[in-house]
């Protein structure tokens, strides 16, 4: 494939979804890869597997299961990486422990789970959306969590730049989803000008290793965090801990280590929240939704519009934590609002969740492992 | 210098009279003959009564889930070669919930240690049959006896020629001091599986039961693997103390495409290492 060089050292390249992804991550600087194949999102280690070598000290290992697969992501994030894992369904599942443990344990790490048709092995070759609840609440216990999602191939690129610094800035676990549809598309896509973007990697240490409280509370709420093993010696555990990272199960220090969890994501949800508002303004009617069926609803707002209708289309970039000001608003502004995805109502629900009475809310809920048209879309909205 | 000291006394949540307390003081024993200070050496861990052991004494702590510790060790490992990584966890946790891993770290030979505190019982959720609990055994999950026969870990290993394979008793503290100093030092995957008698929830296999069992190796050639097998298979009679098989096999690290070994947190990104990786699409 030939790279065509445009004006400054921005680059053009045919990609699919799961290269663009391989793409991202390598721009965020990622260098750590672990997993397990699984389609549809094999490509992603396979391109990992032939690119990471050219980062000198890249390492791609592919491990005994998912488990495993999570299991060194976090333990090279710890040591100092930026790493990653992909995988589908099944592979999705046996991690959800694992995430819990990124979590309590504030480790920063990508989680690409490139969504099949389910449950159970399902059709693994088959596009869904059927796993933005469990993204969100797959693992057990109160946990805050970072979901992202991606609708083309650009925003595969993009979004996995976006996820690797939220989970830098954060020290938290960010899961990107993807479906089977925008994973196997292959289209032009920019690579950005190394120099134009934003990358951002997690604080470290400023103060001597004898000062070093590796969880203690701060404005921000998220500690520096020097690489495990570099001479600042901590303790991590997924046991409920102290400043200190001990274990601990004073009421008090539970309470306030847990709430810190929720506060670090919370107060900076404004930076998290991201949303494409398509012809918005002036909208009666809204769409609101993400991945491939993102695309199909832009081309029928377009459909619409040509007929006089005044559609709008909220593309959620940011599943959760929800979105809710921004859909808030379009709830008030629009007396109809239609929510299309790949499942049976997922998103849906939490939109109708902070709906309150104010519009009325129409689903598409499509669970054959096809994808949803434009003309699907623009039917509902012309009926009402 | 580093002394016994440098790793402070905590209190523990382990019974009077455990195995694990011997073993925690060889293991703190054998890191002062390796001249390993508390922050020079990174201890992951399970979920147990044994994977607790790192919480009770100064050093890297990475406390990770049930039976996965081996993973993240990996993980750990490949990103800083250089660090010393111990690996140390229960029969159940190592050999049953994490028996993939166990399999696979064997084969992928990274150079670690795995210490496992091998007391045939789940002993933290207070007493069911594990992986290495001996067949008949009975519990109060298996009233009528454990039906299944127990794991073998030092024969499998043996029989996958895992790169130092070596038993020891908690009983045995100097030899099992000194198992743990040269299976930290023996390139690539080295096992110490630990005989441990719990005194609370194992009332088969107590510290006299294995007193009577237990020997010490004595002109084994840890080379010679067919007698390794052998040895490896003395349970009911006998129980072989000692190293009982070295291979000389090069550790997964050294086949990795890195040329200097160093710690990978020491190889910050660069526009110009980014911009190479972007090249290399075509
Ligand atoms: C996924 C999961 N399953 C079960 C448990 C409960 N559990 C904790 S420790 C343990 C058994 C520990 O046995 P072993 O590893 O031999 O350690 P010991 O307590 O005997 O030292 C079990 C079943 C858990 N923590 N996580
Ligand atoms: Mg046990």
């Amino acid at each position: 494939m030939a790279a065509k060089t445009k004006k400054k050292k921005q680059v053009e390249i045919f990609a699919l979804g799961n290269e663009a992804v391989v793409e991202g991550a390598l721009l965020a600087g990622c260098d750590f890869y672990a997993g397990y194949p699984i389609t549809p999102s094999t490509e992603i280690a396979e391109e990992m597997a032939r690119r990471l070598p050219h980062l000198e000290e890249g390492v791609f290992i592919q491990m005994e299961d998912e488990i495993a697969g999570l299991g060194a992501v976090i333990g090279a994030s710890l040591a100092g990486r930026k790493a990653m894992t992909a995988t589908s369904g099944p592979g999705f599942s046996l991690m959800q422990e694992h995430i819990g443990y990124a979590s309590i344990t504030e480790t920063p790490l990508v989680l690409v789970n490139v969504m099949r048709a389910g449950p159970s092995t399902g059709m693994p070759t088959s596009p869904a959306q059927g796993d933005v609840q469990q993204a969100r609440w797959g693992t057990h216990g109160d946990h805050p969590i970072i979901v992202l999602s991606a609708g083309d191939v650009q925003e595969c690129l993009e979004m996995t730049v976006t996820a690797f610094n939220f989970a830098e800035k954060y020290r938290t676990p960010v899961i990107l989803l993807l479906d089977e549809i925008t994973a196997h598309t292959r289209e032009k896509i920019t690579v950005p000008d190394p120099d134009d973007l934003y990358v951002c990697s997690r604080l470290l240490p400023s103060m001597p290793p004898e000062w070093y409280m590796p969880f203690e509370d701060n404005m921000r709420g998220v500690s520096p965090m020097p690489p495990l093993g570099s001479g600042y010696r901590y303790h991590v555990t997924g046991l409920t801990h102290d400043d200190h990272g001990y274990p601990t199960s004073k009421p008090k220090e539970v309470e306030s280590f847990i709430s810190r969890l929720f506060r670090k994501i919370d107060q900076f949800f404004y930076d998290i929240q991201i949303v494409d508002e398509i012809q918005c303004e002036d909208a009666e009617t809204c769409i609101i939704a993400y991945g491939c069926v993102g695309r199909a609803a832009e081309m029928a707002v377009q459909m619409a519009r040509e007929q006089g209708e005044k559609v709008g289309l909220l593309k959620l970039k940011t599943l959760f934590p929800f979105p809710r000001p921004i859909v808030e608003k379009m709830l008030r502004q629009c007396s109809f609002v239609l929510v299309p995805e790949m499942n049976m109502g997922q998103i849906s629900r939490e939109v109708k969740r902070v709906n309150n009475g104010q519009s009325k809310v129409g689903t598409i809920n499509r669970i054959d492992g096809q994808t949803i048209t434009p003309g699907e879309i623009l039917k509902k909205i012309l009926k009402g | 210098m580093v002394s016994i000291d440098d790793f402070g006394t905590f209190e523990t949540a382990w019974c009077p009279g455990c195995g694990n307390h011997s073993i925690l003081k060889a293991l703190k024993n054998a890191l002062v003959k390796l001249k390993l200070k508390p922050h020079e050496s990174i201890f992951v861990s399970g979920i147990g009564q044994a994977a607790k052991a790192p919480h009770y004494f100064k050093t890297n702590l990475f406390n990770g889930l049930h039976g996965r510790a081996l993973p993240a060790a990996t993980g750990i490992k490949l990103a800083n070669p250089r660090a010393t990584v111990i690996v140390q966890s229960g029969d159940g946790c190592t050999y049953g919930e994490g028996g993939n891993h166990f399999l696979a770290a064997i084969r992928r030979n990274i150079n670690l240690t795995l210490l496992v505190h091998d007391n045939q019982i789940y002993a933290l959720t207070k007493g069911q049959a594990g992986p290495t609990t001996s067949q008949g055994h009975k519990t109060k999950a298996q009233p009528k006896g454990n039906p299944s026969e127990n794991f073998n870990p030092v024969a499998v290993a043996v029989a996958m020629q895992a790169n130092f394979v070596s038993r020891g008793f908690a009983g045995m503290m100097d030899q099992l001091s000194d198992l743990i100093v040269q299976a930290v030092q023996h390139p690539g995957f080295s096992l110490v599986d630990i005989l441990q008698p719990c005194v609370t929830f194992n009332k088969i296999n107590t510290f006299s039961w294995y007193k009577e069992r237990c020997y010490e190796l004595k002109d084994h050639d840890p080379d010679n693997w067919l007698k390794a097998m052998e040895l490896s298979r003395e349970w009911e009679e006998k129980i072989p103390l000692g190293v009982i098989f070295k291979g000389n096999k090069p550790s997964f690290e050294e086949k990795l495409p890195h040329p200097t070994g160093k710690p990978l947190y020491y190889n910050k990104p660069s526009k110009e290492k980014i911009q190479k990786v972007v090249n290399s699409y075509a």
